[in-house]
């Protein structure tokens, strides 16, 4: 394939993940903050969430799993998650995270424990969405072409 | 959402006399499709009000931390980052820096944004940096408390770079 079919592919890519609410805009503010001197910028950023999400998701799981679960520790896991997924821009993680700490408020373990299932499954896919995007750059930049940025309107 | 703000003023009888809904919107450039180009994008900002900007950054999550870094930096600004208050603290009261600007996470453990804010307005009388709040809280009272304690402007999370543009020209 060559490097404008593949360009192309990816401004494709991209936008289903937008359509599909998948990611916001604050995606798009990641890479306006890339340049030549931080040309990974956003993988570095995605790569800190994942690792940031992962851990919080496993501290979430365990808190919920005690005989007495501890809804302050739980809300403050999950309020930091859905910090750090509104600044990378995973929408429906923030928004699964929004509706748990509503269970949390009300010290609902059945709603929060689907709640958890539903915000896994979401942070699951957007991070094999966005692997796929990377993958997708990185076979553009190997091809010799350059990485195209995007402007969306809305 | 649209950080706007409704209000209500009633008679003294208690009856709704007139409502009042402030929105709040953003313009943003409209393109028709996708558009390419190469390299870095041209910062929709100049740089020049804020260059050699120094501001004093307070976050204790690394990645919104990192990511704000970033930001300030693309609009020219020297950027200190730090993870709690009492680092921010440290680095304030060390004679040989003169920051301009503070931005303080409101939400950090150990020291809040607010008892940070409230001592270094007790550090010095001389020099005193601008202060300007991060919060992703849209309450009145935040907003209040704020001005009271001495808190020149409120930026909400997550930020965006027109956001954090606007709000540093406004303090300036």
């Amino acid at each position: 394939m060559e490097v404008g079919q593949m360009q192309r592919r990816l401004i494709e890519y991209t936008k289903s993940l937008f359509m599909e609410g998948i990611l916001d805009d604050q995606f798009l503010q990641l890479q306006q903050l890339q340049d030549e001197s931080n040309p990974d910028f956003v993988v570095e950023v995605v790569s800190l969430f994942f690792q940031d999400a992962e851990k919080l998701l496993n501290d979430i799981t365990r808190a919920l799993d005690q005989q007495s679960v501890d809804f302050p520790k739980v809300d403050a896991h999950v309020h930091q998650l859905k910090g750090s997924s509104a600044s990378v821009g995973a929408q429906r993680v923030k928004n699964g995270c929004i509706a748990f700490r509503n269970f949390c408020e009300e010290q609902n373990v059945d709603g929060s424990l689907r709640c958890l299932q539903q915000i896994k499954q979401e942070y699951y896919h957007v991070k094999n969405k966005l692997e796929a995007l990377f993958r997708l750059e990185q076979q553009i930049v190997a091809a010799g072409g350059s990485v195209p940025m995007m402007e969306l309107s809305f | 959402m649209m950080q706007g703000n409704i209000w209500i003023s009633t008679n003294l009888l208690g009856f709704a006399q007139s409502m009042t809904l402030v929105l709040r919107f953003q313009t943003r450039p409209s393109f028709g499709r996708a558009i390419f180009a190469h390299g870095s994008s041209s910062e929709p900002n100049s740089n020049s009000q804020f260059k050699g900007l120094k501001v004093i950054l307070a976050d204790d999550d690394d990645l919104n931390r990192t990511v704000t870094k970033k930001l300030l930096e693309k609009l020219g600004c020297h950027v200190t980052a730090v993870s709690s208050g009492f680092e921010c603290l440290s680095a304030l009261s060390a004679a040989e820096n003169s920051f301009q600007i503070v931005l303080l996470d409101l939400h950090m453990p150990e020291m809040d944004g607010f008892e940070v804010a409230l001592r270094i307005r007790k550090l010095r009388s001389q020099n005193w940096p601008l202060i300007i709040a991060l919060t992703a809280s849209a309450e009145e009272h935040v907003l209040e408390r704020c001005l009271q304690i001495g808190i020149s402007g409120v930026i909400r999370k997550p930020v965006l770079l027109q956001g954090m543009a606007d709000e540093l020209r406004r303090v300036l």
